[in-house]
């Protein structure tokens, strides 16, 4: 029983670990760290395919600023995204929300690994169910009879 | 359960189809069409306080029960300088209004003041021009390039909104509204 567990056992601790490597939260703690960490999120309003960071423009420089005052005043990063959403709409966030129906473009992956990785174990587990096929006495003959010849020629 | 593949294969189906009638229900909210309207329609219009070319200040306050045209501009922005012709016909229109005004704001100019100040001479800009140096008003507008116009009617309510280049009828069409709701 326990010869059998412990591959999914060790297969499960393994997935976790990974899981919780890759979606744990990044430890932004210092002001400046987090408001860099929010303007890296937010599109830049005057450029293409840049962030708020990582442009110059102007309104960029300004939303800079405005983040690093709102941090000063107390607001926590989610109600200063917020913030930049209610203004500009959700076109400013350069992920998806994780809320409404941004949702789903994190949940289906999610749903169609595990169906996935479900219907492997289902399979193993009905190949293992199986009865596996056992030589009858016709069988041993036949294929010692072929063993003779094949030696003999 | 006697069939689990087909179990998961009809669960796999069923959020396969409910994503596509979520997707269907909405096509309408086009991520390109919205980041060209502006959230601050129907809404109270930010307050402004700038200072002006000629030293003076311009601000939300002093033009209360107007409306206002305030247009984000720049004089490097090539959609801001062609339509300059259609801002001018507009005003030679309703400089004497007493119940309009217009309000042109530069953002990251790369002029200097008298260099800007030059600028709007030569191009006979005879609207108030202020300056907005550290993008505070373009930030509280949410302006999201240039040009941009925002209509605010004499009730203080941001009425107009043109994302890019406008014409003088776009105008007119927004102060008959404005002056409509005022």
């Amino acid at each position: 029983m326990i010869k059998r567990v412990l591959p999914w056992l060790a297969l499960g601790i393994l997935v976790a670990g990974v899981l919780v490597v890759v979606l744990w939260p990044g430890d932004a703690t210092t002001p400046a760290e987090r408001a860099h960490s929010i303007a890296a999120g937010l599109k830049c309003q005057e450029c293409q395919g840049l962030s708020v960071a990582d442009s110059n423009a102007s309104t960029s420089s300004a939303i800079r600023a405005d983040i690093k005052r709102r941090i000063a005043a107390g607001e926590s990063d989610g109600e200063i995204r917020q913030y930049f959403v209610d203004k500009y709409g959700e076109t400013i966030l350069l992920e998806p929300q994780s809320t409404g129906i941004s949702l789903i473009v994190w949940v289906l992956p999610v749903v169609v690994i595990a169906a996935g990785a479900l219907g492997i174990v289902f399979a193993l587990a009905r190949n293992r169910r199986e009865p596996r096929l056992h030589a009858t006495d016709a069988d041993e003959a036949l294929v010692g009879r072929e063993r003779e010849r094949e030696a003999s020629e | 359960m006697k069939h689990p593949a087909r179990w998961i294969a009809l669960a796999v189906a069923v959020v396969v189809v409910a994503l596509g009638v979520v997707l269907a229900l909405n096509v309408g909210t086009d991520p390109v069409a919205a980041s060209k309207e502006s959230r601050l329609i129907g809404k109270p219009a930010p307050s402004f306080d700038l200072p002006q070319l000629s030293g003076e200040r311009v601000s939300s306050d002093d033009l209360a029960g107007k409306t206002v045209i305030v247009n984000f501009w720049n004089e490097w922005c090539v959609p801001c300088i062609a339509e300059l012709p259609a801002l001018k016909k507009f005003w030679a229109a309703h400089a004497n209004d007493g119940d309009v005004a217009m309000v042109g704001i530069t953002h990251a100019s790369n002029l200097s003041e008298k260099q800007l100040a030059r600028y709007v001479e030569r191009a006979g800009l005879d609207w108030t021009i202020a300056l907005d140096p550290k993008s505070r008003a373009a930030l509280d507008f949410a302006v999201r390039g240039q040009p941009e116009t925002f209509v605010i009617s004499p009730s203080g309510e941001v009425v107009g909104y043109q994302l890019s280049e406008t014409r003088a009828q776009d105008l007119e069409a927004m102060l008959a509204a404005a002056r409509g709701l005022g």
